[in-house]
């Protein structure tokens, strides 16, 4: 208990110091990239109206001075206003976070129920017809621009064979199309990295044993083998849902998705450092969360990893 | 560095999918020439920050904001003014205007309109405490009056010849006091009330904007119940949204995409020549660009015409100077800028150019073709024996140098007139001050400030007219293209576009045709 107590806190400091870095890493990046006042004036306004924006955005102030004020709003959860749209940077990234949570999930349950059986049955099956198509199409997901991807779906299922809307945010069948073309990279790794693991468990001693003890072949691959093959299948799934959940700023551009992708891309474009800085943050977040949940997931697949 | 090159594959997949996949697919529905919908889709290349029309200046906000909210005055698709909340207006003396605004006109609230709204909305485009975006564009102004609830009065600090073309602007759209008042800003933006054609429903950011038809509206019921916005920020998915018709109305139609609109059986492509000109503004302080020589043979040496056909498809004219084709004073016995590398040399030679690097710095995309425009002249410089460069930019670094005045050498900027009238353009991006002073003419200041102050039409155009001789000596612009802004939109739509790019649904230009 007193090791898991140890653990917790350890992963917590960490976690502490990555957002801090994190934080930091973006407000000098956000600062150094350009002033966003001459963005938001009409080219020509007056020195004294440019003066009086900067000085109403707190951007005349010493840079410690600011970074000092950013770092104490955020401690509070207040990451100021969005200098384009003038509300709470929070809420407007709050408006924009469904889109991108619901599109991720979906690309990730996709990429989830087609990549692990097909990398199984690939290893199984290896160098079967099966294989080679599977990993042919594995390698075009891998290696095709997302947006070609898109285009191509646009061109393919919605224009040309009817099934589904162009672009936009609705029902089920807008999400069909982003999220086959977001999922497509993630759907290929996953494929391909679930094939070689199982392949290398597959010569292990053990599977021999279990063969040889006359299991079932559907045993020793779902028993023996998938559990064991979990562990790297698991980091790199993790790792893609973390990427996918960040939004997709070519996905949602193609696709007209109102995402927080989008929303960033806009923001960085206009010099939105409160909407900005917002946006990292909660990616950092999200990713610092699932790396702690598969550190979690780790011990229960395998009890080396457990903190002793 | 990458939008570049995803922008520039995109454009190729389109393209080469396109060709294979489109042209069979369209074959498919019949020929919809008439409609039963009741709700109108308008495809646009980006989203709107705000409805309050005092923070609205985008082209894809006030193509929203016009339909929301009324003007005085409107400046229709032939480019001239007519009545609007305002029945007629006069000036009084040379610095007093008297408007007279229409009776029965309810905002949508019910509230009637009355000149203390006008006298509001006026004073609240200027208010400091409110931060608009707006709060230059009636600088001309001293005071508003409203002697009566039907009358307002206008006081000007100089006689301003353009203050009913400020009126129908951007700016001079007219709020509700009392809501406004109640509301506050913010609120206002997120629920905003005006007399329009339209009125608000709801908005989700980035994803579509949906307005519904006002019943009550002084100028007719529009016929459709409700018209969406949506963003939809590349262009091929925007194309195919309108071929295969999910949406009736795209903006931002690029000339090398027109003929698969047009060829389409149910689309079809509408254009406005552009109020306002695309120019290569030149940083006349750095060497050799103050030398009026050195500029002239840049002029002669850029082949507009070959520009026009083969990077706009023939959807441009090439302009004859400082002054866009649709403007007052525009000099229609003007010939198009001349092409003559021969000449140009000759001036090269006369100017005493060494080599000089000339620098380009272009966006991609800030403007249609900015890029493809950029290296075309480079070509044609390089030819008439100029060492041009290109350099491409960032939108917020060209704002930013903007901001600095440190451009290298060239860049672009797409002027509009706001007021179609020079002063709106020419004067105001040019004039000492402005946001393009790179280059000083005492003649040139001197007429252009006395035109901007003289009510005299005949003195103005006299001024502009040797504006014109001296802007074509000594080209603080060089002046490449006025395009046609071109809509794609679905045969059933009946629409004519603005050349302002303001999209204004009213009965007199907009219908769906029905069976």
């Amino acid at each position: 208990m007193r090791s898991l107590v140890g653990f917790l806190g350890q992963r917590l400091l960490r976690a502490i110091v990555a957002l801090w870095l994190v934080s930091t890493v973006v407000f000098v990046v956000m600062r150094l990239s350009g002033d966003p006042v001459p963005l938001l004036l009409p080219p020509d306004a007056p020195r004294s109206e440019y003066e009086r924006v900067a000085r109403d955005l707190g951007l005349d102030r010493p840079l410690p001075v600011q970074y000092t004020v950013f770092i104490g709003n955020i401690l509070r959860g207040d990451f100021g206003r969005s200098i384009h749209f003038r509300e709470p940077a929070w809420r407007v990234v709050m408006g924009y976070l469904p889109a991108s949570v619901q599109l991720a999930l979906t690309a990730f349950g996709l990429a989830l129920l087609v990549a692990v059986p097909v990398g199984l049955l690939s290893a199984v099956k290896r160098n079967s017809p099966l294989d080679h198509v599977a990993m042919g199409a594995a390698l075009i997901g891998q290696s095709a621009p997302v947006f070609f991807l898109g285009i191509l779906f646009i061109l393919l299922f919605s224009l040309k064979a009817g099934w589904f809307p162009t672009s936009g945010r609705g029902g089920w069948e807008h999400l069909v199309l982003p999220a086959l073309t977001l999922g497509a990279f993630a759907m290929a790794s996953i494929a391909r990295l679930t094939r070689s693991a199982v392949l290398e468990v597959l010569r292990q001693d053990y599977v021999r044993t279990a063969r040889a003890k006359g299991l079932a072949e559907l045993a020793v691959v779902l028993k023996h083998t998938l559990k064991n093959a979990a562990l790297p299948v698991v980091t790199i799934t993790a790792l893609q849902f973390g990427t996918l959940l960040g939004g997709s700023v070519v996905t949602e551009t193609v696709f007209a998705w109102p995402g927080i992708g989008r929303l960033a891309i806009q923001s960085i474009y206009n010099r939105d450092y409160p909407i900005v800085q917002c946006t990292v943050f909660l990616s950092a977040v999200a990713f610092i969360v699932i790396n702690f949940t598969v550190d979690l997931f780790y011990g229960l697949l395998d009890p080396r990893a457990r903190p002793r | 560095m990458s939008q570049l090159t995803r922008r520039d594959l995109l454009k190729s997949a389109a393209t080469l999918g396109a060709a294979a996949a489109v042209a069979p697919a369209l074959g498919g529905p019949a020929q919809a020439q008439t409609t039963q919908k009741r709700e109108l889709v308008i495809a646009q290349g980006g989203d709107i920050a705000f409805f309050d029309p005092h923070m609205s200046t985008s082209a894809n906000e006030i193509r929203v904001s016009f339909n929301i909210f009324d003007n005085l005055i409107s400046r229709h698709p032939d480019g001239k003014l007519h009545p609007g909340l305002a029945t007629e207006w006069k000036l009084q003396g040379q610095t007093a205007w008297v408007f007279k605004l229409r009776s029965g006109v309810k905002f949508h609230n019910g509230d009637p309109l009355t000149s203390a709204d006008v006298k509001y909305s006026l004073e609240r485009s200027w208010d400091p405490a409110l931060k608009t975006r707006v709060n230059t564009v009636f600088t001309t102004i001293d005071r508003v009056e409203a002697p009566d609830p039907m009358t307002v009065i206008f006081h000007t600090k100089k006689p301003d010849p353009l203050l009913p073309a400020r009126l129908a602007f951007y700016g001079g759209q007219i709020l509700p006091e009392k809501y406004a008042k109640a509301a506050g800003p913010e609120a206002f933006n997120q629920k905003p009330i005006g007399s329009g054609p339209l009125r608000f429903a709801s908005w989700t950011k980035d994803d579509k904007a949906v307005l519904e038809a006002n019943p009550d509206y002084w100028g007719g019921k529009l016929d459709v119940d409700r018209v969406i916005f949506r963003p939809i920020p590349e262009t091929a998915p925007r194309i195919a949204a309108v071929l295969k018709g999910e949406v009736d109305m795209i903006t931002a139609l690029p000339p090398d995409h027109s003929e698969r609109v047009s060829g389409n059986p149910t689309t079809r492509v509408v254009g406005a020549l552009y109020a306002g000109l695309y120019v290569l503004a030149v940083n006349s302080k750095v060497k050799p660009l103050d030398n009026p020589l050195i500029k002239q043979a840049l002029s002669l040496s850029i082949d507009r015409a070959a520009i026009v056909k083969e990077l706009w498809r023939g959807r441009g004219i090439v302009p004859s100077g400082p002054i866009a084709k649709g403007d007052n004073h525009f000099d229609a016995g003007l010939p198009p800028l001349k092409y003559d590398p021969k000449e140009a040399r000759e001036k090269l030679k006369q100017g005493g150019y060494k080599n000089e690097e000339i620098v380009i710095e272009t966006t991609v995309g800030y403007t249609t073709n900015d890029k493809p425009m950029s290296e075309a002249i480079q070509g044609m410089w390089r030819d008439a024996g100029i060492n041009a460069k290109v350099e491409v930019v960032e939108y917020s670094v060209r704002a930013q140098k903007n901001r600095d005045k440190s451009f290298k050498g060239l860049w672009w900027s797409d002027p509009t007139s706001t007021l179609s009238d020079p002063d709106g353009m020419m004067w105001r991006l040019l004039s000492p001050g402005g946001p393009q002073d790179y280059w000083r003419h005492p003649k040139f200041d001197e007429l252009g400030e006395a035109a901007r102050f003289s009510v005299d039409e005949k003195f103005r155009g006299q001024a502009y007219k040797e504006m014109t001789k001296i802007f074509l000596e000594h080209f603080p612009w060089l002046p490449i293209i006025q395009p046609y802004e071109d809509y794609g939109l679905q045969k059933y739509v009946e629409f004519t576009p603005n050349p302002n790019q303001q999209i204004e649904l009213r009965r007199f230009n907009f219908k769906l045709r029905r069976a």
